[in-house]
């Protein structure tokens, strides 16, 4: 229940290697805000300074409008889960959980009564009184969760949660995390690497790469307009194909020349182009997997491929094509759009014409790599 | 064919678990022997010096009761008992402050302190004792009122032993700590809360160390009560008893008796806590 | 690739990775071999460099520090200016009371102690006391009476701590100054100065070292940095039994005492020759101490840790319990079962392996057996403590490096050489140095022993004798309990155990990989 505001914090370790750059972000109250970005990036440091477990160089974190750079974590109100749930061994699931609330020095009642409600809610009643290494990872995971339940903290720190799980508990457990969020409504700030986590979970998204913010907005946001071409290719799975080559203008229209073909470029794509007034210019070329279509025969606008690689991943065909010229590019075909002939054909050497959706091709500058619109 | 192969893998198993069991055994025999000896030779009777058979031909107490009523061993028993218990005492809460510290909290000398203790580490121990010794003496605290004195000296520096539990500190993860200190817990509720009720097995191998170190002793009390019976340890004051040729003769099975009381309650003790010690050293010992 | 092995490689100049990789064993254990050496000066090229940029580091530093005091000092209020001169008073003003307080009585404490006993000392320390005790006449007493005059140990003693005492004055008054510019500069930001309620909070929590390490520091610092510092002085004095500093005064003798130890214009003195024979030995023993207790204790926890031995417990409770047993108990008894009339000897005599009491085998009583001897009960006492340290290691060995290197067709012994050997030697680097330390300075188990015999005529010294398996610790405490008391040469002494162990260490840690790793795992 908390406003969190980080102004020009800034992270340097042993003098001179700068860890997070100037980081600027205000997260209003209730939001659920996800750092995003490969391992290395930044993104659990700046977690860690707002606890307070990590000192910050420069800048000023605010919780609530108060700046808290000199305040212990234990004074700042904060509730956090680690990635590797950071359970006291030592003490069983209810005593894990009574943990803050004892050091508050609340009474014996009121800490039966929160602890045993959070553990209604995560399902984990009938462990309370095991000790953690009872319990396999799903449910330690809730125990950490629900110790950081109890609190009444004003901001809900989330360190890569669901990384030490497999697979399928982490979908599950990303869905009751968006459960948690609707029980629990205070600010949260959870950081991953996992893109598909930040996508379904943030209501915004802090990408981030070598301590610097690349771009910060709604998933829809980052997946429709990536800033730059690493946030295009981090953003969405199997990752956007990218390749170099140019932007033509003839009078308002646009076009891209792929690999000898010539494309138009369609809808609010086009209109912004002009709008900006682009010239014809080297670019590289953005288009995700899914906005790759197969063409029947050859075109003006299509691409001559052989398939290398088949996944059949089930509703979708997941195609690695090269080009003439040895460019990889992935497509991504939903099977229902094919016959049972179409997918046998798709073997190793199998030729195929593509062609790109014209309104979802995204356009980077080749030197600053941001993208032109 | 394999058949043949498969029996052959047993039997070589089989005949090398026998050499392995045999080795064993004989190291078995070897390292309990001394302490047979002992035991034996403590409740000898017909003679006082040092026989060439092991079994006695008089079996008795008389070597105890002298060891009790004729000797000042009931003074050193208890001098030994009471230092043993203070060491424990404080050695262990100062070690265990220096390696919480040194492996949990990170400050700005943290390196230089390390490798400041590193070196002096490398300045034989007893070099100190001679001033030690000197000051000590002006201050009364030598001969017959060695106690105190030994147990300032046995605790002054036992902060640079922190090595082994520091290794155990290492090894609990560091999250633990950022968690209780998210939950609300001050640095000093992050030791006495999480740390050490997590750290048992390494408190108590860091209490039984310190208090089997005055028992074991003996350069350090030497050096300081030499002078006096009454303000000696057992080792020191066994060691006298047998000290010259004369007193030897005079004394041997007596001392084998001093041998068996000071060893029977340390080894109980140790037995019984063995599991500590043990995992005390392979958890802690390697890394540090 | 075919380029590479055409050539052949010259092992004396630098390789790249791969043609490192070609090379055989051998060729490999060459090269590194050759390019240790090469590397040595270099080293020590890099050595003095570091040294020389570390001493110019600390100018700069102090440089600076004078700066930043003359700077604090003209920029500051008035508050800042009286600071100077009375310490704390800027807290004070600023409503810090406790910290005030504290300088302030510091500065008191400094100032009376000075007057009242520190000049004196420090008047005195140069020479070390200029008039000894005498006897006078006392015409009351009709008789000749002891005057006391100077006594050159607490000259000496008063003289050191008064100079720390100094350095700390100086090192809180700069602390004093340093406050004072620190305060300054949050007020003037417009935050709030921390409180003595503060301050105290602070020591449980993000000062919380400071309180943790206030005793065991206190202790190191009482109990043995200033004992080395008080030591280390000795040794350019002659403190000994006969200059004991108070009949009779002892002072400054400059670099004799190491002359004599490494035998420069000394005549008649044994001291070289005993030191020599000594070290080599010492390190001889460490050597095989520590090798031997190393490679037995790892070979008995493999064959106790094997499938299929049964009563793993028991086995192991056997060899613990001889370390439960205080060693003073069983190294005194295993030193008088092995005399020449004892035990083993009569043993020996009774099942008729020896035929008469001439024929006893004298352990103590020559060079080599004796030292063969103390190295074999080291053995005895020390594989217990290896085989449960060792023990752990092989737990800790993952199983599928093994099931691996079955699959790749390693028999058991070659399991053992490719991966055991391998990953306890990577674990144990720092520890196989710190045992090697150890056993350096072993002295329970040579003095309860042998007590350092047999004796050696050859090793007689003007600081007392020496036997064949004194060890330089034992030495050490023979030169400081016997008759002659020469504090000054165990001193020096000393120093050259500081400087073997030191050196030896330096060496290790840049041979072996796992000892520079130091950081935790976290």
């Amino acid at each position: 229940m908390a406003r969190v505001k980080l102004t020009d914090v800034k992270k340097i370790y042993d003098k001179n290697v700068v860890a997070v750059h100037d980081f600027n972000l205000d997260i209003a109250d209730k939001e659920f805000v996800v750092f995003v970005g490969p391992s290395g990036c930044g993104k659990s440091t700046t977690l860690r300074m707002i606890a307070g477990l990590e000192e910050i160089s420069e800048g000023t974190v605010e919780i609530d409008g108060v700046v808290v750079n000199d305040l212990q974590p234990k004074d700042r109100n904060i509730a956090m889960v680690f990635q590797n749930y950071a359970l006291y061994p030592h003490l069983s699931v209810f005593e894990n959980m009574a943990f803050p609330l004892r050091l508050q020095k609340m009474n014996n009642d009121e800490i039966y009564r929160r602890v045993t409600e959070a553990a209604e809610i995560l399902c984990i009643t009938e462990y309370l009184n095991r000790k953690p290494r009872a319990l396999s990872g799903g449910q330690r995971q809730r125990v950490a969760i629900g110790r950081a339940m109890v609190r009444d903290s004003k901001v809900f720190l989330m360190d890569e949660p669901l990384s030490n799980l497999d697979a399928k508990l982490r979908n599950q457990m990303r869905a009751e995390i968006i459960l948690l969020r609707q029980k629990i409504d205070t600010t949260f700030i959870y950081v991953t690497h996992d893109q598909t986590e930040a996508m379904t979970l943030g209501d915004r998204i802090v990408i981030m790469k070598d301590g610097y913010i690349q771009q910060v907005g709604t998933p829809d946001e980052v997946f429709d307009m990536p800033a730059n071409l690493f946030v295009a290719e981090f953003i969405g799975a199997p990752k956007m194909n990218t390749f170099p080559t140019k932007l033509v203008r003839e009078g308002n229209e646009y076009f891209v020349t792929p690999f000898g073909s010539k494309i138009k470029v369609d809808g609010a794509k086009g209109v912004d182009l002009s709008a900006k007034n682009v010239k014809s210019r080297d670019i590289i070329l953005g288009v995700r997997p899914e906005h790759i279509v197969l063409a029947d025969e050859k075109r003006d606008d299509t691409i001559e491929c052989t398939v290398q690689v088949n996944e059949m991943m089930g509703s979708e065909l997941h195609l690695h094509v090269l080009t003439k010229d040895g460019t990889q590019i992935i497509v991504r075909v939903p099977t229902i759009n094919l016959t049972h002939q179409q997918r046998d054909e798709m073997v190793n050497g199998h030729k195929i014409y593509i062609t790109f959706e014209g309104k979802v091709m995204h356009f980077f500058d080749p030197e600053s790599t941001n993208n032109l619109l | 064919m394999s058949e043949k192969k498969h029996m052959g893998m047993k039997a070589k198993t089989r005949l090398s678990n026998t050499i392995i069991y045999i080795i064993l055994t004989v190291m078995s025999i070897v390292w309990l022997f001394p302490f047979f000896c002992i035991v034996c030779e403590s409740f000898r009777v017909e003679s006082t010096h040092q026989v060439g058979y092991v079994l006695p031909k008089q079996w008795g107490f008389d070597n105890y009761i002298n060891l009790f009523t004729k000797t000042d061993f009931p003074v050193w028993f208890k001098n030994t008992f009471l230092i043993a218990l203070f060491v424990a005492v404080i050695q262990t809460v100062i070690v265990l402050c220096m390696s919480y510290t040194l492996s949990r909290l990170r400050f700005k000398s943290r390196k230089g302190l390390m490798n400041v203790m590193l070196i002096l580490g490398m300045f034989p121990g007893f070099l100190s004792m001679i001033v030690l010794y000197k000051v000590l003496n002006g201050m009364g605290l030598t001969g017959p009122n060695s106690i105190p004195g030994l147990i300032l000296v046995y605790v002054g520096s036992s902060g640079m032993g922190y090595y082994v539990s520091k290794g155990y500190f290492d090894t609990i993860p560091r999250s633990l700590d950022e968690a209780a200190r998210v939950d609300g817990a001050n640095r000093l509720q992050v030791l006495t809360k999480v740390m050490l009720p997590l750290c048992k097995p390494i408190v108590i191998y860091t209490i039984l160390t310190a208090f089997m170190g005055p028992w074991g002793d003996f350069m350090f009390a030497k050096y300081i009560a030499h002078a006096s019976s009454a303000g000696m340890t057992v080792a020191v004051g066994l060691q006298s008893m047998i000290g010259t040729p004369s007193a030897l003769t005079a004394n041997y099975t007596m001392f084998c008796a001093g041998g068996v009381v000071v060893a029977v309650p340390i080894t109980i003790l140790f037995m019984s806590l063995q599991k500590y010690y043990v995992e005390g050293v392979t958890g802690g010992a390697v890394k540090g | 690739m075919s380029e590479l092995e055409g050539k052949k490689l010259d092992l004396s100049q630098d390789l790249s990775d791969l043609e490192f990789l070609r090379l055989t064993k051998f060729q490999g254990f060459i090269y590194k071999l050759i390019h240790f050496f090469k590397g040595i000066p270099n080293g020590i090229k890099k050595l003095f460099i570091a040294l020389g940029k570390l001493i110019g580091r600390a100018l700069t530093a102090v440089k600076n520090e004078f700066a930043d005091i003359f700077t604090t000092f003209v920029n500051g209020d008035f508050k800042t200016k009286l600071s100077y001169l009375v310490m704390g008073f800027g807290s004070i003003a600023r409503g810090q009371i406790l910290r005030g307080i504290l300088f302030l009585l510091f500065e008191v404490v400094f100032v009376v102690y000075m007057i009242t006993a520190g000049f004196h000392w420090l008047g005195k320390f140069r020479t070390l006391g200029d008039t000894g005790s005498s006897m006078q006449y006392d015409p009351i007493l009709d008789t000749y009476v002891r005057v006391a005059g100077d006594d050159s140990f607490k000259i000496l003693l008063y003289g050191l701590l008064t100079i720390i005492f100094i350095i700390c004055f100086v090192y809180t008054w700069r602390l004093n100054v340093k406050q004072n510019k620190i305060a300054e500069e949050i007020l003037k930001s417009g935050k709030k100065l921390k409180s003595g309620k503060d301050d105290l909070q602070s020591l449980v929590d993000d000062e919380f070292h400071k309180t943790l390490l206030a005793l065991p520091l206190t202790g190191i610092m009482v109990f043995t940095v200033f004992p080395i510092i008080f030591m280390i002085f000795v040794a350019f004095t002659n403190y000994d039994g006969a200059h004991d500093g108070y009949a009779n005064l002892f002072t400054w003798v400059g670099l004799n005492n190491f002359n004599s130890l490494f035998n420069i214009n000394t005549g008649t003195d044994n001291m070289s020759v005993a030191f020599g024979e000594i070290l080599s030995w010492t390190l001889m023993w460490a050597f095989f101490a520590t090798f031997t207790n190393y490679f037995l204790g790892m070979f008995v926890a493999i064959m106790i840790n094997k499938k299929g031995i049964k009563f793993k417990k028991m086995w192991r409770g056997i060899l613990v319990l001889t370390s439960a047993v205080p060693q003073f108990v069983s190294l005194l008894y295993i030193s008088k079962m092995f005399a020449t009339n004892g035990l083993v000897n009569g043993l020996l005599l009774d099942w008729g392996i020896i035929d008469n009491i001439s024929q006893y085998i004298r352990f103590w009583e020559t060079k080599n057996l004796a030292r063969i001897m103390v190295i074999i009960i080291n053995i005895w006492i020390g594989i217990p403590y290896l085989m449960l340290i060792a023990t752990g290691i092989l737990m800790n060995i993952p199983a599928d490096l093994y099931e691996s290197a079955a699959i790749d067709g390693a028999n058991t012994f070659q399991q053992y050489t490719k991966i055991t050997l391998p990953y306890m030697l990577f674990v144990t680097g720092p520890y196989l140095l710190t045992s090697f330390i150890g056993n350096i300075n072993n002295f329970n188990v040579i003095f309860l022993l042998t007590g350092g015999g047999p004796k050696n005529p050859a090793l007689l010294t003007s600081a007392g004798s020496a036997g064949d398996t004194d060890l330089l610790i034992t030495w050490l405490f023979n030169i400081t309990t016997g008759a002659e008391s020469k504090y000054y040469m165990a001193s020096v002494i000393g120093i050259m155990i500081f400087a073997v162990i030191a050196s030896l260490s330096l060496i290790v840690y840049n041979l072996i990989p796992s000892t520079r790793n130091e950081e935790d795992y976290s």
